[in-house]
């Protein structure tokens, strides 16, 4: 209905490989980040600031692990030790006087060359096997972090980020660091919308789909497997000194814990795997259906003058919430990405029920 | 080597405007010599040519042409699919003074020689090696055409027959040339006149041997003025060159129009394509057969017929009271808020992504014309918001004769005659034009040339007709088709054909009744849809002509033909109907070519059948005939049931 594709015509193939070859996704992405960049002007400083900056720091997060499993197949559960070790790097460089741009980097850089040793283990183990692995590196990591003084400032101490600026632009204040980050979170997800589109993004596949098939077409799955480790561990560090800057301000080892990782893992399969536009709905699922249940429960609750146990109503949204993935999760395995993509193609074939010529 | 800048001066008419098609392409490479004049789809992407470089590739075809014999005044035979470099070779034999003769690429060899008696054609160019070796079985027969170039090279490799060369050698000799003689490419352009012959077309056959038809350029350029003073066609438009190389249509409203309108001229990547390719093109001009909007309409009914609940409902909602507010309109009505309301809701949900989906969202200029439409076609597209319009014209006047204006849109007209065409009515009702496009006589045909043509140069059409209160031409039908029953009611069987032929299920028909006390049908089902609809009753079936049989079936016949007949006066209703075992065959001689039914045919082949249908039998055992592909004859024995409407 929406969806126009007439007189759409290429004269080169890279112009048919476009990212929106139809006006319509186009409009939509133009309209979706010009509401971003609006919105410290539309909505209330307390919704920039809690809701909208962890979408997009989060996201940014997921992106990187769903580049690992999404792209190349491989389980990460220690996701959130790698955007620790980012953090901790980019904090003491930055408080070393370091700028923060390429604290940032180092950052990225620190979290992958610990990730890629971690990653290695990928290479002799797969599956649940790979998931302990990446597990006893989260294990591992916490207790070197919170162990060594140095590292964390003290077991119960936190570590302050000193004020930075990002191309010169003071980082503080409410609406500098959403900026900062929306403008970073927009390269990630024009690079992680390309990657697929290039031979290391047709090489993850090969691998993901089946990595004896991968090296016997010519894909070599050690040094992709790698690279993939490399890659998504980078973009995970480099996450982690965002989220110290622009989010946390003050980072301690309890933001990096387990359930950090295991939630970033529930956010990339709930949005769907490989999906970038999955990435963003299943942060947003994850991120605000406890508040937006929790919300409705009270309403609700005072609304019909239902006397609802306080102890249960702290408990209802979670158990709300489980039933929510595992719905969404029964009815289309493939993600929050795929749904979506069902309403398009619905759209898409207006009026009729198959794309049809 | 490049023409660019060089060639400023170009042969003009009294009007000042490029008096060949050569002249008009060496016009548009100096005035607009970057943009880009054809477009062919070629495994997937659009490949462009601007005028420059259109104009270098058909001057050294034509320097090419002429280094291996292309004489002037001689004909080039022409036989393929609709191709950016066969219509350079057309452009190309123009320049040399020589003129192209378009043949159906379907044409079999037997029936080949009849397009080849004019003009001498001692070289022919086909499109592929399917064509090739139709030319080289047809020079075994008659030792003509001596070259046979070809454009594509595939499967060619190992022919070793003498006289064969590839077009891109054509092209390459003629690149040497134009490099070697600086003054060349000027020549060329210069070299025809505007009474020179552009192209030579053959009269559909559907009385007896095709007759040659030449158009000069003369005729061309001035149809198209013609055309463009009455605003049915613009500058710049965007084309899409689909139609049957052979047919004027294609000559004049792609090629010509194009060229001197300067137009973007978009070409499919094959036949089986067009449809997908035309959404990709959504051309701002857009002619086809009756026939074809049949079928897109078709296709739009069996796709919503298989679509969702809510879409489908929203269609059947919307589409009847569309239709029901342009007939309306049609007659004068102004739509009421409410009803302007509907249409806008309409367009959002319904029309435009139809349109789209069609590629005929940008379609400002639609037509149609050849046959007369059904209504209901013509409302449903209209409907839509697409301004489909009937034109009037036959291959001896370029097919610019007339055409309906916005305002003046009745189903029963063909519109008004063009600026610059008289037409006149003779006393026995027959239709007369005269104008700049109508052509100059048949080729070596003096006699039907004397019928055709009156001393004051009136071309006689054939067709019956009168002009209506508001000077719109009502074309009646042939003045040879009018027939009577036995109580001498009179009518025209095309027109209730193409009623019955609206219905999806029914492909083709044919009305008989000429002298008979009643009429009655001889009706070939739409194997895809009525398939279809088959399917999604569960019942089976292995052939068409099994299904044709079906009982479900032909109660489908029966109530889609009880529906014309509610349109029908008392006296012309259709009374007996048999569904006919396979489908009418431009290869059994039963419809021609350009698919318009070859009555005596039928009527001589299905004999039995139609004495069945007259002598209240309830069914009838009949043997058909059946030609193989490879030639060879058989006999079939049907049973056929005979129903009653």
């Amino acid at each position: 209905m929406f969806f126009r594709k007439a007189g759409i015509s290429f004269t080169r193939y890279q112009d048919e490989r476009r990212i929106w070859r139809l006006p319509a996704d186009r409009w939509t992405v133009a309209v979706i980040l010009a509401l971003l960049i609006a919105a410290p002007f539309l909505i209330d400083r307390l919704y920039i600031i809690s809701y909208l900056l962890p979408l997009i720091i989060w996201s940014m997060a997921a992106m990187g692990l769903n580049l690992l499993m999404g792209g190349a197949g491989q389980i990460h559960l220690g996701y959130g030790a790698v955007i620790g070790i980012g953090a901790y790097a980019s904090v003491h460089a930055m408080r070393a006087g370091v700028p923060f741009e390429l604290a940032m980097i180092l950052g990225g850089v620190a979290a992958a060359a610990v990730g890629v040793i971690f990653g290695a283990a990928a290479l002799r183990v797969k599956g649940l096997y790979l998931a302990m692995a990446t597990l006893a590196m989260q294990y591992i990591v916490d207790f070197v972090i919170v162990q060594f003084p140095a590292i964390s400032g003290g077991s119960q101490a936190a570590l302050a980020v000193p004020r930075v600026s990002f191309l010169g632009i003071a980082v503080e204040g409410d609406n500098a660091p959403y900026y900062v980050a929306l403008a970073i979170c927009t390269v990630l997800t024009l690079f992680m919308l390309n990657v697929r589109r290039t031979s290391f993004g047709r090489a993850l596949a090969a691998v993901r789909e089946k990595d004896y098939a991968a090296s016997i077409i010519g894909v070599d799955p050690f040094r992709y497997k790698l690279l993939a480790f490399w890659v998504s561990s980078f973009i995970g560090g480099m996450t982690g000194a965002v989220l110290a800057v622009c989010y946390y301000r003050t980072i301690s080892p309890d933001q990096f814990h387990l359930d950090l990782s295991i939630q970033l893992v529930a956010m990339v399969i709930v949005g769907g795997l490989g999906s970038v536009l999955g990435v963003f709905l299943g942060v947003g699922l994850i991120l605000f259906a406890p508040i937006v249940l929790n919300q409705l429960i009270s309403w609700g609750a005072d609304q019909f003058g239902l006397a609802i146990p306080i102890d249960l109503r702290a408990h209802l949204p979670l158990m709300l919430y489980g039933a929510l993935i595992m719905g969404f999760l029964l009815i289309e395995p493939l993600g929050l990405a795929k749904i979506y993509n069902n309403i398009r193609n619905y759209f898409l074939v207006w009026p009729f029920r198959h794309a049809r010529q | 080597m490049s023409v660019q800048g060089k060639i400023t001066g170009w042969p003009v008419n009294e009007r000042g405007a490029p008096a060949t098609l050569v002249a008009a392409l060496a016009a548009n490479a100096a005035q607009a010599g970057g943009k880009p004049g054809f477009r062919e789809r070629e495994y997937g992407i659009w490949r462009e040519w601007t005028w420059v470089q259109v104009l270098d590739e058909v001057l050294a075809l034509a320097a090419g042409f002429e280094s291996i014999g292309l004489a002037p005044g001689h004909a080039l035979t022409v036989v393929g699919d609709n191709r950016a470099a066969i219509y350079f070779a057309m452009l190309a034999a123009n320049a040399l003074r020589a003129y192209p003769s378009p043949v159906y690429p379907d044409v079999p060899v037997e029936e080949f020689r009849n397009f080849v008696r004019f003009g001498d054609p001692d070289i022919a160019l086909a499109e592929d090696q399917e064509q090739v070796d139709k030319l080289l079985e047809l020079r075994g027969r008659i030792g003509r055409p001596k070259t046979i170039v070809y454009d594509d090279p595939r499967g060619m490799a190992h022919y070793t027959d003498p006289g064969l060369v590839a077009l891109t050698d054509i092209a390459a000799r003629g690149r040497a040339r134009l490099a070697a003689e600086p003054g060349l490419a000027a020549d060329l352009v210069g070299r025809a006149g505007a009474d020179d012959i552009a192209v030579l077309l053959y009269s559909s056959g559907t009385t007896g041997l095709a007759k040659g038809i030449p158009l000069r350029h003369s005729n061309i350029t001035g149809g198209i003025a013609n055309a463009e003073a009455g605003g049915y066609f613009r500058k710049g438009e965007t084309l899409f060159a689909y139609l049957p190389t052979a047919w004027v249509g294609d000559f004049v409203f792609s090629l010509a129009a194009g060229v001197l309108l300067q137009a973007v001229i978009n070409i499919p990547e094959r036949a089986e394509t067009a449809l997908h390719d035309l959404r990709e093109v959504a051309p701002t001009f857009y002619l086809a057969a009756p026939r074809a909007w049949d079928a897109m309409l078709t296709r739009i009914q069996v796709g919503m017929a298989d679509s969702t609940p809510l879409k489908r409902r929203l269609f059947d909602w919307f589409i009847p009271r569309a239709i029901e507010l342009e007939r309306k309109r049609l007659k004068g009505h102004r739509p009421t808020a409410l009803e302007s309301a509907r249409e806008w809701v309409g367009n959002l949900l319904i029309y435009a992504p139809l349109k789209d989906w069609l590629g005929l969202s940008r379609a400002e200029r639609a037509f149609t014309g050849g046959e007369a439409m059904g209504e209901d076609t013509f409302l449903f597209f209209r409907a839509l918001g697409i301004r489909l319009k009937q034109f009037y014209g036959q291959t001896e006047t370029c097919a610019l004769t007339a055409a309906q204006v916005e305002g003046h849109v009745r189903i029963d007209t063909v519109g008004r005659a063009m600026p610059g065409v008289e037409v006149r009515i003779d006393d026995n009702g027959e239709i007369l034009i005269r104008s700049a496009s109508v052509f100059h006589g048949y080729a070596d045909n003096p006699e039907a040339t004397a019928e055709a043509l009156t001393p004051d140069r009136f071309l006689r059409t054939g067709d019956a007709g009168r002009l209506d209160a508001n000077g719109d031409l009502v074309v009646l039908g042939r003045v040879s088709e009018l027939v009577q029953t036995a109580q001498g009611e009179r009518f025209i069987p095309t027109f209730i054909e193409n009623r019955l032929k609206f219905s999806p299920y029914i492909r083709n028909v044919a009305v008989l009744g000429a002298g008979r006390d009643q009429l009655t049908a001889i009706v070939c089902i739409d194997y895809e849809a009525t398939g279809h609809w088959a399917e999604q009753r569960a019942l089976s079936y292995s052939s068409y002509a099994e299904l044709s049989q079906k009982p479900e079936v032909i109660a489908l016949i029966t109530a889609e033909i009880a529906r014309v007949n509610e349109l029908q006066p008392e006296g012309l209703r259709i009374r007996r109907f048999v569904n006919l075992h396979k489908d009418f065959d431009a290869d059994d001689g039963e419809i021609t070519r350009t698919r318009k039914l070859r009555r005596k045919v039928i009527e001589q082949t299905y004999a039995r059948l139609v004495d069945a249908l007259y002598d209240g039998s309830r069914d009838v055992t009949f043997d058909a005939k059946i030609t193989y592909e490879d030639g060879r004859q058989g006999t079939l024995s049907r049973n056929l049931s005979i129903r009653e409407v």
